[in-house]
């Protein structure tokens, strides 16, 4: 007897429907498996053995032949093995009359019929219901991240038996109740600006470069509190939606780092150590490609302490996913392309001693070690970060205005008013935010007083700016105008986004 | 070659062709009655002076040495350097009278710059943004009167540079050949400097920079110049060199006052203490020469940006934060209206998001 039974396969953030056939026939007792199964795959034979033996299941000492269709795309991983015992016994004849067509089988078996969350399970759900499929059968692990997904019937099982009652339907699985999704219902970072003592200005800078959507670049000495205040861009950013959500879900499932929580309710926030090699930054892997450290910062930030340190050549691979908000991923295995929009946020001493432009300590470097240090960091990644500031190497908590304790509730207020009038602006455009703006946009939104062009000439006459700073400028004039609520970029907007520019001058 | 008389073209000779070195050329030139009649007959002069190593100049025919010269001063018409001979017509008067005067000066760019009365402007590799900005409007406002002299290097040199450079009356002596350049990150600078200024070495053009060169460039600095301006050095910096050969030769020496303790004007204060002139701006300079400054308009401030440069000058080198609470504005419009004020040109950012007037 045949039988057919539905799996998927992940190719990328894409699920792929595998039908699993298994043929069993009389003859020698032999196992084979085609359709480019790899090792893992092959190996399920022994954990199937196994599982069904240890559920109180037969095995059939018969020649079986089990198919993986389509034959052309590679399948990897042990989240086929309850499919391939679930067709087993239905080949073999210990699952008569049960009616299973577009049930979707997912999960690893352990030896002793125990079900094993998969990595990658939301992403094969939302595929699968876009293909049609309704009914859904996996490990009981997976359920947390499951339970998102609204309209379809998802079994979580525990055990093999689970699964084989509840088919021949004398003991039922209760289907998984959808959730409602809530941002920041898995929220664990304590990070808040009101912790963050002083720094009226990279607060301030923090504010527009999420407000706009624009890079940002923290320049200060060691041990001032760069990582915390970045660490707090995440609570001032807008509140994910839920399809944001399901995407970077999507993300991090297939990286096999989804938390407890099953989903993520909080913007991402990563920081790759400066020893990261280019493939963990941008993705890559052997046959399966994983997501990288940019993938899994989208929708969030990506945080990289000490900018000089990491390898040239990682960061240059960024320049292209700072653009376009992907990357391409080409492997032996495939092309795959996954999202990575993603908020860069950079930090770095001012020299390599870290006392450069400071009062209290002398910088013992020389001018050409703080050239070598500064060139490190290219041109073109430097053009992509709109905002850079100097983090004050003393802590002014005396001067204790109100504005220092300042909560990122509050903060977040005035971001998304920000946000608010940039999307009304740029509804016609296909963009979000005025750091998305395009030369066309600058024209249209980023028109300066005679004033203000004014200003400009002069910045760049005084302050040796680089010819490319000037769209920059008008950018993070735009933002700060869109704070101040302003419908015109007046001059005051224009002086503040050109003291953001640090780096043009030292540089 | 008709560019070069004879007594020049024999000093070059001596200085390019022979293997000599400088105290044996004044000793050879002071014997001989005339550089011509060493260039004729060295083997008169030589011997006695030095023995082995340049054997060769006076064992050599005089076409010989005739054709080396021709081949030297070719290769020099062909890179467009020029030569000035100190017996030369446009030989720095001053340079003349210090104890050990270059025979040659190589040099490229505006030669018409050696007339003009000259001015020296330094500063360490390391110089406050303040002294930077100062330095460079006080190079402005002397350009028009004196060539400014100085280096090539970042820092109070760079400044220097900066100043002078639109005025064109600039001249920069370097510690190497001219072809060579020091730092090598100012190659573009230099060839800026050779298109609107004067670059001068009197090193051959393909020398490079050795430990002592730096040294021997800051004497020709101090006495090709009336005058030398320090606008920052540390207890042990070039610069100071360039400030005791002043002393030795004579010149004046004027310093910009630093703050008491600061590691990179600790030179400055103890030269101000030893009697150099205090510098705050070009009059004090300009003053002392019997010249007068031309007119510079404030430009126009709005009352706010008049508010902050208030407190500014009040206060020194002050914190954005400081300076928002003493005027009791908000951050982020403090910065702006700093940035307004640092556009301006009368306001700067010294690091660490602090800002001081000028």
């Amino acid at each position: 007897m045949i039988a057919k039974i539905i799996c998927y396969a992940l190719n990328g953030l894409e699920g792929v429907p595998v039908e699993v056939e298994t043929d069993v026939n009389k003859g020698v007792p032999s196992y084979d498996m085609v359709g480019l199964p790899d090792t893992a795959v092959k190996e399920s034979k022994e954990r199937v053995r196994s599982a069904l033996k240890n559920s109180g299941l037969l095995f059939p000492m018969n020649r079986i032949t089990i198919n993986f269709a389509p034959a052309d795309i590679k399948k990897e991983g042990a989240g086929f093995d309850l499919a391939v015992a679930v067709s087993l016994l239905k080949a073999s004849e210990q699952l008569v009359g049960v009616e299973m067509g577009d049930t979707v089988f997912l999960g690893e078996l352990a030896l002793n019929g125990d079900l094993r969350p998969i990595a990658g399970l939301l992403p094969i759900l939302i595929s699968a219901k876009g293909h049609g499929f309704n009914r859904f059968i996996i490990p009981a692990g997976n359920a947390k991240e499951a339970r998102f997904l609204g309209g379809a019937e998802i079994y979580p099982a525990h055990t093999l038996v689970e699964v084989v009652r509840h088919l021949v339907g004398t003991h039922p699985i209760e289907p998984l109740a959808a959730v409602e999704f809530v941002p920041h219902a898995g929220a664990k970072t304590s990070a808040d600006l009101k912790f963050v003592k002083g720094q009226p200005m990279a607060r301030r800078a923090l504010e527009i470069a999420v407000a706009g959507g624009h890079n940002l670049l923290m320049v200060g000495p060691p041990g001032t509190g760069k990582t915390m205040i970045a660490r707090c861009l995440p609570t001032v950013m807008p509140d994910l939606s839920f399809n944001e959500a399901l995407e970077i879900t999507k993300i991090h499932s297939v990286a096999g780092v989804l938390g407890e929580e099953g989903i993520v309710s909080e913007r991402p926030f990563r920081t790759p150590h400066h020893t990261a090699t280019t493939v963990s930054m941008c993705g890559g892997g052997n046959k399966i490609v994983h997501p990288g450290e940019i993938s899994l910062a989208h929708g969030g930030v990506l945080f990289l302490d000490e900018l000089p340190e990491y390898k040239r050549s990682t960061l240059e691979a960024l320049r292209q996913p700072l653009e376009d908000g992907k990357i391409t991923v080409s492997r032996a295995g495939g092309t795959f392309t996954f999202p990575a929009r993603f908020m860069l946020c950079a930090s770095m001493n001012p020299c390599p001693c870290g006392n450069y432009g400071s009062s209290e300590r002398t910088c013992s470097c020389t001018p050409a070690e703080i050239r070598r240090y500064k060139r490190k960091v290219s041109g073109p990644l430097l053009d992509r970060i709109d905002l850079q500031v100097e983090v004050d190497d003393v802590a002014y908590d005396d001067l204790a205005s109100t504005e220092m304790q300042e909560n990122s509730a509050d903060v977040k207020e005035r971001v998304d008013a920000a946000r608010r009038i940039q999307r009304s602006r740029y509804e016609q455009y296909g963009i979000n935010t005025n750091a998305e703006m395009g030369e066309r946009e600058i024209v249209a939104f980023g028109g300066l007083s005679r004033e203000g062009d004014e200003i400009l000439r002069n910045a760049f006459e005084r302050m040796h700016l680089s010819a490319r700073a000037r769209s920059r400028i008008i950018k993070v004039a735009r933002t700060i105008a869109d704070l101040d609520g302003s419908e015109q970029i007046l001059p005051r907007h224009v002086f503040e986004a050109v003291s953001y520019r640090i780096f043009d001058k030292i540089g | 070659m008709s560019k070069y008389s004879a007594e020049e073209r024999a000093i070059l000779w001596l200085c390019a062709c022979t293997k000599t070195e400088y105290r044996e050329r004044t000793m050879l030139l002071r014997a001989a009655p005339s550089p011509v009649a060493l260039f004729a007959e060295p083997e008169r002069f030589f011997p006695k002076v030095c023995k082995e190593r340049a054997k060769d100049a006076y064992h050599s025919k005089q076409e010989r040495r005739q054709q080396e010269a021709d081949a030297f001063l070719e290769k020099l018409e062909r890179k467009g350097y020029f030569a000035v001979t100190l017996i030369s017509d446009d030989y720095p008067e001053p340079l003349k009278h210090i104890s050990l005067p270059p025979l040659v000066l190589f040099g490229a760019g505006k030669r018409e710059l050696l007339a003009k009365r000259k001015f020296c402007i330094v500063g360490s590799r390391i110089t406050p943004p303040w002294a930077e900005k100062l330095g460079r409007t006080i190079s402005a406002e002397l350009a028009g009167q004196f060539a400014i002299v100085t280096g090539l290097a970042e820092g109070g040199d760079l400044a220097a540079i900066e100043g002078a450079m639109s005025e064109g009356s600039l001249i920069c002596v370097l510690p190497c050949g001219l072809d060579e350049c020091y730092p090598a990150a100012h190659a573009s600078l230099k060839e800026k400097v050779k298109g609107q200024g004067l670059l001068l070495s009197e090193l051959l053009p393909w020398e490079t920079a050795k430990k002592y060169s730096f040294h021997a460039r800051n004497r020709i600095l101090a006495g090709i110049s009336e005058g030398v301006l320090i606008l920052s050095a540390a207890q042990r910096s070039g610069a100071l060199i360039t400030a005791n050969c002043a002393l030795d030769f004579g010149r004046d020496v004027f310093a910009l006052p630093h703050n008491v303790g600061t590691a990179h004007g600790e030179g400055c204060n103890e030269l101000l203490k030893k009697g150099a002139f205090v510098t705050t701006g070009a009059e004090d300079i300009l003053s002392a020469y019997g010249m007068k400054r031309r007119e510079v308009k404030l430009p126009p401030l709005t009352p706010e940006e008049a508010r902050v440069l208030g407190v500014l000058r009040e206060g020194g080198e002050l914190h954005t934060a400081v300076i928002a609470e003493r005027a009791g504005l908000k951050v982020f419009e403090v910065s702006a209206l700093l940035s307004a004020l640092e556009i301006k040109g009368v306001a700067v950012k010294s690091g660490g998001n602090k800002y001081c007037a000028v």
